[in-house]
């Protein structure tokens, strides 16, 4: 019976580090020699290098390549062949699809696909899915905006693909998915952490249903990384009654890792389709043993229309120390992705991950899932502001959650806080991705 | 006890597939139905090298 079968690729998610490494690097080869010989963008970057395709022969050769961020996609594109410019390597009508980058670091940047590539995120999002324990017998419901965002289109098209039942929930409110969920008795779902607590909290707090009273046991979460933080999972479990999972993905990159059934604390790197490399952000060394932080550069193994070839995401990562118990010999980052190097600012001189935050204030019982952080300045002196919710009916704890607040944050991020209670349900909400950390020091 | 796979001979069927999907394309070119879904099987084939060919080697 296909649906027992506990891996989508029993061949490539237990094949030995040493072959995944020499698949990765002729793969490698060939996407370069794929990149050099079709993008004018690609070809003059590692032309002003002094490299071309037959000088990869090794891991040592494919570091010498020089690197491509986003700002540069953002360089060349609104130029033609139009919009995409000169990274695209196939003709126009071969593009079948047309994707843009939320913006949220800046002008999106456009993403082009030939019909190929959207059946090879597809097929990314299926390695995803069958190791979180989707089969054809989930009836999935997805209650995001099918739009020019790539967000879950591809989880869509990869249900579909081991199939199971598709449930489209795009221009249904909050409430009208849940009655859908409820009506259908979907079994899993696909959304931002943000949306998921969101969701939990109309269906008890202005609809009467319990969550965990519906049929939804698996939920894969993207865009966000709180399925990845544990007091924030824990409470997107204990509210759904589901095993919650994570994934990373992006635009420009595709659907690069993943969370198994064994939850053991880290994400794998589909190591046959993607080649993750990890640098130190302040020597520019390459990261191989586990415990060391790092920025991603990452390649698209297959990507073909604009390919995605050293490109450096900013994501801070690290290899976990030990092998997942799944059986998966792709190997494992430890906690997922822990944050951005552009995300990662100085407070007071404290280098400060968001991330870090949320982990103290969904761990804290008594608290609302919604905060907000506010960096401003109190004349020279950064001061930092932590807006939160108590929950109803625990009002009278608030002495109680504060002082741990104060405790945790202090020993979590080793900074002092300005904290601001707010009444329940007062402070934004948020349907996609939640904008909760607000710098202002640059506006004074 | 799980069947063994043969890589290789995966493969040999792949390929034998694109080869007539391949044929099928050129004799498509006038004749859109047939030139288009077999655009499309293509894609599919090259998913299914992706997950064995590539490694039928190794």
């Amino acid at each position: 019976m296909i649906s027992q079968q506990k891996y989508w690729n029993p061949v490539l998610e237990t094949l030995a580090h040493e072959k995944i490494r020499k698949l990765q690097l002729e793969k490698f080869k060939r996407i370069f020699s794929w990149a050099y010989e079709r993008s004018k963008f690609h070809r003059g970057l590692y032309e002003k290098a002094g490299i071309k395709p037959s000088d990869i022969r090794s891991f040592d050769d494919v570091r010498r390549i020089p690197t491509v961020e986003k700002s540069m996609m953002r360089g060349i594109q609104r130029k033609d062949p139009f919009p995409y410019g000169d990274a695209l390597c196939v003709p126009l009508e071969e593009v079948s699809e047309f994707r843009q980058t939320s913006g949220t670091t800046g002008q999106p940047v456009y993403q082009a696909d030939t019909w190929q590539d959207w059946e090879w995120w597809a097929e990314c999002w299926a390695y995803i899915l069958w190791a979180q324990g989707y089969r054809p017998k989930d009836r999935v419901f997805l209650p995001f905006g099918y739009n020019v965002f790539v967000a879950f289109w591809a989880g869509h098209y990869a249900a579909e693909k081991i199939g199971a039942e598709v449930v489209p929930g795009g221009v249904l409110d909050t409430q009208a998915r849940i009655l859908k969920i409820q009506e259908l008795q979907c079994t899993a779902m696909m959304a931002t952490p943000t949306y998921v607590l969101g969701m939990a909290d109309t269906a008890k707090n202005k609809m009467g249903i319990d969550p965990r009273s519906l049929a939804i046991r698996k939920i894969t979460c993207a865009g966000e990384p709180g399925a990845s933080i544990p007091t924030t999972k824990k409470r997107m479990e204990d509210a759904w009654g589901a095993k919650v999972y994570d994934h990373a993905g992006a635009t420009e990159i595709g659907a690069w890792c993943f969370e198994c059934e064994a939850q053991s604390g880290g994400l794998h790197v589909n190591e046959a389709f993607f080649l993750v490399e990890i640098q130190d952000t302040e020597t520019g060394e390459y990261i191989e043993e586990p415990g060391r932080r790092g920025k991603m550069i990452i390649t698209a193994l297959d990507r073909q229309a604009q390919p995605c070839v050293r490109f450096d995401s900013k994501d801070i990562i690290e290899w976990a120390p030990e092998p997942c118990p799944c059986g998966r010999s792709f190997r494992l980052i430890k906690g997922g992705v822990v944050g951005r190097a552009d995300d990662i600012t100085k407070v007071k001189g404290v280098l400060l991950a968001p991330s870090a935050i949320e982990e103290v204030v969904r761990g804290l019982d008594g608290l609302a899932d919604e905060f907000e952080v506010l960096v401003d300045k109190e004349g020279d002196i950064d001061r930092i502001t932590l807006k939160i919710e108590i929950l109803k009916g625990r009002e009278g704890e608030r002495k109680r959650i504060e002082a741990q607040l104060k405790d945790q944050l202090r020993l979590k991020t080793n900074l002092g806080y300005n904290l601001e209670f707010h009444d329940y349900g007062t402070l934004p909400r948020y349907d996609v991705k939640a904008k909760r950390f607000k710098d202002l020091r640059g506006k004074h | 006890m799980a069947k063994k796979i043969d890589l290789k001979e995966l493969d040999s069927k792949i390929q034998s597939m694109k080869k007539t999907a391949e044929e099928l394309k050129q004799m498509g070119e006038d004749f859109p139905a047939l030139y288009r879904n077999v655009s499309r099987i293509l894609a599919s084939i090259k998913m299914l090298e992706l997950n064995v060919s590539d490694s039928a080697g190794m």
